[in-house]
C-alpha cells in the first residue's frame, strides 16, 4: 500500500519536518514537538477523530481538518494555532463543559484531568449556554471499575482500548446524539477482565479505579517508576504514593516496554505487599508453636542447625530452593550462600518444572543456552501458530501484540483445548486434546517432509535427521486426527497455512502452573523449527514469572553455575529433594510455596515433614512456612533495590520505593547475615558489590550447534474409572499464589472453580456453581463446578492459585520432571 | 383489449389501492370480461406515478382510448366497470381534471419514465419496456473503462445530495486494486417528507438493479448491497422480488449473459439511523457495527467496506445509469444546465395542491415547481419560503422564487440540492419554529460520536426553543450565527456540518422574524403559542362547551349555549381551544 519507507516533507507552524508517508498530522506534529490538543487520540488506537479539539488549517484548503486522522501530505502546509482554530477550540470546550457536572472537587480525577487542562488552556472564562445536563448515577458495582457517565466526554478511548486493543470490547456506545453513553451491553453492571486499561485511558474522570476512590488528591502523589513484579514481560509500572504508600499503580505512554499497557494485575494486583498475611519478625518453633524471636535468635538456630547437619551427614544433606520472584541479587545470594558456605550444588527452583525443561531443550536443539523472546515478534509474521498456551492470562501485555499482529492481518492460528482469548480472535481455532501438541507438531514434519515444504539440503545436514524422519513416518495426518481429536482437513488447512508462510513463528509457554506441556512437546517444536530451517527465534517461549530467567541466569540449578557454566558434580534436582524420602535433612526455602504451586502435594508434605530443619524465608506465612522451623521476613518487591531480567533477556532495575514492612529485611542480606553468623563472610558488604560481582558474572553461549531431539511420543494411560483430563494453569485474574494476596485482585475473584463443559455437565449431573467431588489416583478434593464451553468435552481446567482446594493433591510428577495431565472423575455432592 | 392499472405506490396503497386492485378483479370477473374480451383483459399494479394528493389513480385503458380515474375508492369499482368497461362510457365526473394534465406538463420523466407503467413485481414488463437492454449493451460491447468514460462524460452527479460526479467515483474505485470491491446502493432514505428513493424502488426496481449492475462491472465489483430502511417494507418486499427475478434470468449471479461477470446483490435493512445515509457510517453498519461515520481519509473508494474499494450511488444516481448507456451520454449532458446535468426527482410535500413525486429538468426554475406543476399553494394563502435538502438544506424565500434549481444555484443560496425533498411553506408558517423542527430532528439524529454535533446541535435547539417560548435574549441571534459557523467548521461529517443550515438560512432571509420573536415576543406567523394571546370571540362562540371541555388548565370559564371566556392567567398557552373550536371563536394574537 504505502510504500515502504517513503519520506514526506511538510511545514507545521512554520517547521520543516520530514515524516514516512501515511504518518497523521497530530503524530507528525507530537513526534516534532508541537503540540495540538487532543482528548480522542491514542498512540495505541486507530484514529477516530471525535473531540475534535485537534482541528488545523491547511494551506489552500477551504475547511478544517482533525489531525488526528488526517495524514500528512507532502508538501503541506499546516497550522495548529490560529485565531479561527482557538475560537472553534474555545466553542469545543465550552461544549464539553455545559455538558459535565464540574463536580471536580469530589472527582478523583481533578488535577491531571485532560478536559480541565483543555478548558484550562483553550476555554473562556464564561460559559454562553445554559440547558440541559446529563444527570445518571454513579455506577460503583462492578469489582475495580467505576463508572461516571455523567462526566464522560465520549472520547470513545475506553472503548477502543477494550475492544480494539484488548480483544474485549466490554463497553460500547448506547443511544444517539444528546443520549449517547457508554456502558456495558443492556446497561448492566460492568463484569469483564478488569485490566484496567479504560481507567487509563479515560482522559476524565467518568472511569475510576475502585481500590483508588478517594484516597487522594492527584497533586499531592508522588510518582516513581518499578518494573511489574507478575510476569516476565516485565512492564514498567508508575507508582503514585502518598504518604509514603503505594495507591495506585498506572501505565504511561511514554514508559517502559508496555509503553502504557497494563493487565489487571499490574494495575490492580500490587497492594499485596499491604496484606496482613505479611512477615513482620523472624520466628522459630518451640513447642510446636511459631513464636516471634529476633533476627539473631533466628539466624543463630539456622546456623548451629546447618552446622550441626553439615558436620554429621554432610553438606550433600542440604538443599535450597530460590525464587523466581526474588531479585536477580537475591537468587545469586542463595547459591553463593549454597555453594560457597553450604558447599553443595542442592539448589533448584519451580522453573524445574518449565523454564529449565525449555533450556534443556534448546541446549540440545540449537547449542545455546537461552532464548529471550521479542516484544514485538508477532507483529509481522504471517502466521503464527500457539500450541496450548493462554498467553493473553499468563503474560498478558505480550498476548496484546498478538492481537495488534492480528488487526494488522497476520493469520493466527490456535491450537488449544480451552477457548482462551486468542482463540476467540483466531483464524483458526483448533481443539486439541490436551497434551497432544508433540503429535500435532510431528504431523506438521511428515507433511513438510512428504510435500518438499523445507529446504532439504540444510535440514538434512542437522544431527539425527534419519532418526526424526524415521520418528515422523507413522504421523499421518489420519493418525494425528485420531490422536489429536482435531479434524483431519483443519489439521492439513491448519499446517500447510503455517508450512507455506514465509514468516512464522511459534509460541508456547510452560510453567509449574501448567500441565499440558512437556519436555516432548518443546523438543517438537525444536525439531519443526530446525527442520524448517527457521532458527530458534522461530519458538517464541517467555519464561514464566518476573525474574525466571534472571533466576536461571543466576545457576539456581543444581547443573549450572551462574551464566550457565556446568558444575562438575550437579547437585539434587526439586524432584530430589522433595518428592524423594531421606535426600536431604535441611531444606532453605526462599520465596517458594512449594505446597501450592508444586504437583503432587501429598508426596511434598509427606518428604518435608520428615526434614530435620526446614527454613522458609518469604514475605509471608505461607503454607509450607506453617510447616517451618525457622520463619524469615522478606522485604518484598518495592521494598527493596535489585534486578529482574524479562523473558526478553533484559536487566531492569527494581527500586525500594517504600519502607519495608516490619523487621523485614532483603533476601540477599539475610543470606549475607547468616554467611556471617555461620562465620563464612562473603565479601559483600553492600548492594552495590552485590551488583558488581553480578555484573562480572561471565556469560556462557553454546556450541550453537543444531540436533534433531526425536523424542518418541508417548500415549498416556487411559481408564475408564478417570474419565476425564484434568488441565491447570494460571487465571486471567491472577499469578500463582502471589496474586492471592492483593484484596483488589480477590475483590475479582478469590474461590476455585473447576470449568466443565455443558455436555459433561448434563452427562453427570454437574450443576454451575454446586460443588463436586474431584478425585485423582492421586488423592481427592471438593470444588466448585462452573459450566462453560470454553473447554472441550471431556477436559476440564483448574486455576491452581487457592490453597483451600489443595488441587495439587491430585497431580503427580512425571519422568521429565514436569507434571503431566492428571486423569480425574467428577462427582456432584448430593 | 382493456387494461386496468391501478396506482399502487406507498401512496397508493395507503389511499386504499390494494382494496381498489381486488375489487377491479373480482368485478372484472363476475362480469366475465376476461371472456368476452378475448383474454386481452389485464388488471395491472404499478408504482408511483406522481400525484399523491389525488390517490387512488387509475388507468383505464378501453379501445385503445386511456381513461385515468382520480380519488378512486373501492366502492367507486363496481360503477367503473358497469359504466366504463361494460357500457363503454367513462364516467367523466370522476376522471381527472386539467391540474392533472398541467401537473406533468412541464416534467422530463427519465428515472421515473417506467413508474406507474411497469409492473414492478413482474421482470417481463421490465424487460419489455427495454429493460436490461443497457446491461446487454454494456456487457457485449463496452469495456469497463468504456462504461467509466461513458457516465463521466454524460455529467452525471450523486442524487444524494452531494451532487460529487458518478464517473469519478467510479474512477477512484477503478484505480485501487484489490481481490474483493464493492458496489452498494444507498437507499437509506432519511429527511422528513422525503420519498423519491423509496418511490423508484417501489416503482420500478429493476431500473436500479440495471445500474448497479452496470455500476459493478465498471470498478470490478462481485459482490453488492442495498442498503435500505426497514422502514420501506414494499420496496424491501419489491426489490427482493426483483433480484431473485433478475438473477433467474441470468442478469445476476454467476457469469452474468455468459459474459464472465459475476455480481451478487444482497439487501440490507437499516434500523432507520438518519446517520446512516452518510455513506461511511453506511458502511459500519453494513459491517454489523454501530452506525457511526468515519474521518475521511481513507475514502470509501480506498478503503471501504470490509476495508476493500467501495463505490457508494443514490438509488437515483444508479437509476439514471441505465438510461444514459441506452441513450447515450451526449443525450444526457444536452438536459439541464453546464453544471447540473440530467433531471432531478423532487418529492413536494407542504401547504401546496398537487403534493407527489416528480422530476424536472436541472435549471427549472422553483416558480414552476410550485405554481406550474404544484399548482399553487394550497388554502390561497401567501407563498412564504420553500426548503431543499430537507434538514442539510436551507430555506428559500419567496423573493427568490425565479431561482434555477441546480446544485450550484442552491449552494449559492445557502440551500443545498439534497436528496430531492420540496417543502413549500406559506404565511402561517414560522420560520423560527421551522429552523427549531429540523434542529430537534438533527440533535435527535446525530450519531454522538463528535462534540460539536452532539452538543451543539442539542444547544442550539434549546436556544431555539427559549426563542420560540418567548425566552430570546438580545444577542440570541449573533449567538446563533456563531455557534452554528463554529458547529458547520469542526463536525465529523455532513450531518453536523449541514445541520446549522435551516438556522442560518432562516435567519439570513427571516431575520426580522427573528427579531419580533427575541425583541418584541411576538410569533408574526402566529404559530409559537407561548407568543401569542388566546381570546373567544363572543360573536361567533355558541357555547358547546367543547373548548372548556379540553382546556388542561381550566381557564375557560362559560356557561353552555353562552359565550366563553379565556382567563388568560391561567392560560398556559397551550393551543387546545383554538384546535378544538369548530366555530373559529378562538383567536390567537
Amino acid at each position: 500500500m504505502f510504500g515502504g519507507c517513503r519520506m514526506i516533507n511538510l511545514t507545521i507552524d512554520g517547521k520543516q519536518i520530514k515524516i514516512n508517508k501515511g504518518v497523521t498530522i497530530l503524530k507528525a506534529a507530537l513526534d516534532n514537538d508541537i503540540y495540538i490538543p487532543h482528548l480522542c487520540w491514542d498512540h495505541r488506537l486507530t484514529p477516530y477523530g471525535g473531540c475534535r479539539l485537534c482541528m488545523v488549517e491547511i494551506k489552500d484548503q477551504p475547511r478544517l481538518f482533525a489531525a488526528c486522522s488526517m495524514p500528512a501530505g507532502d508538501g503541506m502546509v499546516v497550522y495548529t494555532d490560529t485565531e479561527q482554530l482557538r475560537k472553534v477550540r474555545s466553542t469545543v470546550v465550552e461544549l464539553m463543559l455545559i455538558h459535565h457536572p464540574l463536580d471536580c472537587p469530589v472527582c478523583d480525577k481533578a488535577g491531571e484531568c485532560q478536559l480541565q487542562i483543555m478548558s484550562f488552556k483553550y476555554g473562556a472564562n464564561f460559559s454562553r449556554f445554559k440547558g440541559e445536563r446529563k444527570n445518571a448515577p454513579e455506577d460503583t458495582g462492578s469489582p475495580m471499575i467505576s463508572r461516571n457517565t455523567n462526566r464522560c466526554v465520549l472520547c470513545g478511548k475506553c472503548v477502543r482500548v477494550c475492544g480494539e486493543h484488548q480483544g474485549v470490547g466490554a463497553i460500547n456506545f448506547i443511544g444517539r446524539g444528546f443520549e449517547n453513553v457508554i456502558s456495558p451491553a443492556f446497561e448492566e453492571t460492568l463484569d469483564c477482565e478488569f485490566c484496567g486499561q479504560c481507567v487509563d485511558a479515560c482522559p476524565v474522570g467518568a472511569l475510576g479505579s475502585k481500590p483508588f476512590k478517594h484516597r487522594a488528591r492527584s497533586w499531592v502523589l508522588e510518582s516513581y517508576d518499578n518494573i511489574c513484579p507478575y510476569c516476565s514481560v516485565g512492564c514498567t509500572v508508575t507508582l503514585d504514593l502518598r504518604e509514603g504508600e503505594i495507591l495506585r499503580s498506572r501505565g504511561i505512554s511514554t514508559k517502559g516496554i508496555n509503553k502504557g499497557d497494563l493487565c489487571g494485575k499490574g494495575r490492580y494486583g500490587l497492594d499485596f505487599i499491604y496484606s496482613d498475611a505479611r512477615l513482620k519478625t523472624p520466628m522459630i518453633r518451640v513447642d510446636g508453636q511459631l513464636k516471634d524471636v529476633s533476627w539473631d535468635e533466628a539466624l543463630k538456630y539456622i546456623a548451629d542447625g546447618l552446622i550441626d547437619i553439615k558436620n554429621k551427614k554432610g553438606a550433600d544433606r542440604i538443599g535450597a530452593i530460590g525464587s523466581p520472584r526474588c531479585t536477580v541479587e537475591d537468587n545469586y545470594m542463595l547459591q553463593n550462600f549454597m555453594r560457597t558456605v553450604i558447599g553443595t550444588n542442592n539448589i533448584d527452583s519451580s522453573a524445574r518444572f518449565g523454564f529449565a525443561v525449555f533450556n534443556q531443550a534448546i541446549e540440545m536443539a540449537f547449542g545455546i543456552k537461552r532464548l529471550p523472546i521479542e516484544m514485538d515478534a508477532p507483529l509481522g509474521k504471517n502466521v503464527i501458530l500457539v500450541f496450548e498456551s493462554d498467553v493473553t492470562s499468563t503474560h498478558p501485555v505480550w498476548g496484546l501484540k498478538f492481537l495488534e499482529a492480528k488487526q494488522k492481518g497476520s493469520k493466527l492460528i490456535i491450537v488449544d483445548s480451552r477457548e482462551t482469548k486468542l482463540a476467540r480472535h483466531a483464524h483458526m481455532w483448533l481443539k486439541i486434546k490436551p497434551g497432544t501438541t508433540q503429535v500435532f507438531i510431528y504431523g506438521m514434519i511428515k507433511l513438510a517432509y512428504d510435500e518438499g515444504l523445507y529446504i532439504k539440503e540444510d535440514a538434512e545436514k542437522i544431527e539425527n535427521f534419519s532418526k526424526l524422519i524415521e520418528l515422523v513416518q507413522s504421523y499421518t495426518p489420519e493418525l494425528v486426527a485420531k490422536i489429536t481429536t482435531i479434524d483431519k482437513d483443519d489439521f492439513l488447512a491448519a499446517a500447510s497455512l503455517y508450512l507455506t508462510s514465509t514468516s512464522r513463528i511459534i509460541t508456547l509457554t510452560i510453567a509449574a502452573a501448567e500441565n499440558n506441556k512437556g519436555f516432548n512437546t518443546i523438543a517438537s517444536a525444536c525439531d519443526l523449527t530446525n527442520f524448517l530451517g527457521d532458527g530458534p527465534k522461530a519458538l517464541q517461549s517467555p519464561a514464566e514469572y518476573s525474574n525466571t530467567f534472571g533466576l536461571w541466569q543466576m545457576g539456581i540449578a543444581p547443573n549450572i553455575k551462574p551464566g550457565g557454566e556446568k558444575v562438575e558434580k550437579p547437585g539434587k534436582t526439586v524432584y530430589e529433594m522433595l518428592y524423594k524420602k531421606d535426600e536431604i535433612d535441611a531444606l532453605f526455602l526462599m520465596g517458594e510455596d512449594p505446597l501450592i504451586t508444586y504437583p503432587d502435594l501429598k508426596t511434598i508434605e509427606n518428604v518435608i515433614s520428615g526434614l530435620q530443619l526446614l527454613i522458609v524465608q518469604d514475605i509471608r506465612l505461607t503454607e509450607t512456612a506453617k510447616l517451618a522451623h525457622v520463619v524469615l521476613p522478606a522485604s518484598s518487591w518495592s521494598e527493596k533495590d535489585g534486578t529482574f531480567i524479562n523473558s526478553m533477556g533484559r536487566s531492569q532495575t527494581v527500586r525500594k520505593v517504600i519502607m519495608e514492612k516490619g523487621e523485614s529485611l532483603p533476601d540477599w542480606q539475610i543470606l549475607n547475615k547468616l554467611s556471617k553468623v555461620m562465620g563464612q563472610s562473603l565479601g559483600i558488604d553492600n548492594l552495590k558489590k552485590l551488583q558488581s560481582e553480578v555484573d562480572d558474572i561471565r556469560i556462557i553461549a553454546g556450541d550453537k550447534r543444531l540436533r534433531y531431539i526425536a523424542a518418541p511420543y508417548v500415549e498416556p494411560p487411559v481408564t475408564a474409572e478417570y474419565p476425564f483430563i484434568m488441565v491447570t494453569g494460571n487465571s486471567m485474574q491472577h499469578s500463582g499464589t502471589l496474586s492471592v494476596m492483593s484484596k483488589s485482585l480477590t475483590h475479582v475473584f478469590s474461590d476455585a472453580f473447576i470449568q466443565v463443559n455443558t455436555e459433561d455437565a448434563l452427562k453427570y449431573g454437574l450443576v454451575d456453581g454446586s460443588y463436586a467431588t474431584l478425585e485423582s489416583i492421586k488423592g481427592k478434593t471438593v470444588i466448585k463446578i462452573r459450566v462453560t464451553d470454553e473447554v472441550s468435552p471431556g477436559v476440564l481446567f483448574v486455576p491452581v492459585h487457592f490453597k483451600h482446594v489443595r488441587v495439587n493433591e491430585l497431580t503427580r510428577i512425571a519422568e521429565d520432571g514436569t507434571a503431566p495431565l492428571a486423569l480425574v472423575k467428577l462427582t456432584p455432592i448430593k | 383489449m382493456i387494461c386496468v392499472s391501478v396506482c399502487m405506490g406507498t401512496g397508493g396503497i395507503s389511499a386504499g389501492g390494494d382494496k381498489v386492485f381486488h375489487n377491479f378483479e373480482a368485478e372484472l370477473l363476475k362480469h366475465d370480461i376476461e371472456a368476452t374480451v378475448n383474454k386481452g383483459c389485464s388488471v395491472h399494479q404499478v408504482g408511483c406515478r406522481g400525484l399523491c394528493a389525488k390517490d387512488v389513480l387509475v388507468d383505464v385503458i378501453a379501445n385503445g382510448v386511456k381513461s385515468t380515474y382520480e380519488h378512486i375508492k373501492p366502492d367507486m369499482v363496481m360503477k367503473i366497470v358497469e359504466e366504463h368497461l361494460i357500457k363503454g362510457a367513462p364516467i367523466k365526473e370522476w376522471l381527472v381534471k386539467e391540474d392533472y394534465h398541467n401537473f406533468n406538463a412541464k416534467q422530463m420523466k427519465v428515472v421515473l419514465e417506467d413508474c406507474g407503467v411497469v409492473d414492478p413485481e413482474d421482470i417481463e414488463s421490465y424487460i419489455e419496456r427495454g429493460g436490461y437492454q443497457a446491461v446487454k449493451k454494456v456487457l457485449t460491447t463496452m469495456t469497463p473503462l468504456d462504461t467509466v468514460e461513458t457516465i463521466k462524460r454524460s455529467g452525471l452527479r450523486g442524487r444524494g445530495g452531494g451532487g460529487f460526479p458518478t464517473g469519478l467515483k467510479w474512477e477512484f474505485a477503478v484505480k485501487n486494486h484489490a481481490d474483493q470491491k464493492y458496489i452498494i446502493c444507498n437507499a437509506d432514505e432519511g429527511d422528513p417528507g422525503a420519498f423519491m428513493d423509496r418511490s423508484v424502488i417501489e416503482g420500478n426496481p429493476h431500473s436500479v438493479l440495471e445500474g448497479m449492475i452496470i455500476g459493478a462491472y465498471a470498478i470490478g465489483a462481485t459482490k453488492g448491497y442495498v442498503y435500505i430502511r426497514a422502514e420501506y417494507p414494499l420496496a424491501v418486499e419489491r426489490l427482493r422480488i426483483a433480484i431473485k427475478a433478475a438473477k433467474e434470468k441470468g442478469f445476476l449471479g454467476k457469469n452474468i449473459l455468459g459474459r464472465g461477470v459475476d455480481l451478487e446483490i444482497k439487501v440490507k435493512l437499516g434500523a432507520g439511523a438518519f446517520v446512516c445515509g452518510e455513506e461511511t457510517a453506511l458502511i459500519a453498519s453494513i459491517e454489523g457495527k454501530r452506525g457511526t461515520p468515519k474521518s475521511r481519509p481513507p475514502f470509501p473508494a480506498q478503503k471501504g467496506l470490509f476495508g476493500k474499494p467501495t463505490v457508494i450511488n443514490n438509488v437515483e444516481t444508479l437509476a439514471n445509469v441505465p438510461q444514459i448507456i441506452k441513450r447515450g451520454a451526449d443525450w444526457f449532458a444536452s438536459i439541464g444546465t453546464e453544471k447540473s446535468k440530467g433531471t432531478k426527482v423532487f418529492a413536494i410535500t407542504g401547504k401546496i395542491k398537487n403534493s407527489g413525486l416528480i422530476e424536472v429538468p436541472m435549471g427549472i426554475s422553483l416558480k414552476e415547481i410550485i405554481y406550474d406543476i404544484g399548482g399553487g399553494m394550497e388554502d390561497e394563502l401567501a407563498f412564504k419560503a420553500v426548503q431543499t435538502g430537507g434538514p442539510s438544506g436551507g430555506c428559500i424565500p419567496a423573493s427568490m422564487i425565479d431561482l434555477k434549481v441546480d446544485y450550484e444555484s442552491l449552494a449559492a443560496a445557502g440551500s443545498i440540492m439534497g436528496s430531492g425533498g420540496l417543502v413549500v411553506m406559506n404565511e402561517g408558517d414560522c420560520m423560527v419554529n421551522i429552523a427549531k423542527f429540523f434542529l430537534e430532528f438533527t440533535q435527535l439524529e446525530s450519531c454522538g460520536k463528535c462534540t460539536p454535533c452532539r452538543i451543539g446541535t442539542k444547544r442550539l435547539f434549546e436556544i431555539l426553543t427559549r426563542i420560540t417560548e418567548g425566552k430570546g435574549r438580545k444577542g440570541d441571534i449573533e449567538f446563533l450565527i456563531d455557534v452554528c459557523n463554529d458547529v458547520k467548521a469542526t463536525s465529523l461529517c455532513g450531518l453536523g456540518m449541514t445541520a446549522p443550515n435551516p438556522i442560518l438560512s432562516t435567519i439570513k432571509y427571516f431575520r426580522r422574524e427573528y427579531e419580533a420573536h427575541i425583541n418584541e415576543k411576538r410569533c408574526p406567523a402566529k404559530v409559537c403559542n407561548a407568543l401569542l394571546t388566546f381570546t373567544i370571540d363572543k360573536e361567533a362562540c355558541t357555547g358547546c362547551t367543547m373548548c372548556a371541555k379540553t382546556c388542561p388548565a381550566s381557564a375557560i370559564e362559560g356557561d353552555k349555549k353562552k359565550p366563553h371566556t379565556i382567563i388568560s392567567d391561567k392560560c398556559i398557552k397551550c393551543g387546545s381551544c383554538f384546535d378544538v373550536c369548530k366555530f373559529k371563536a378562538v383567536n390567537k394574537e
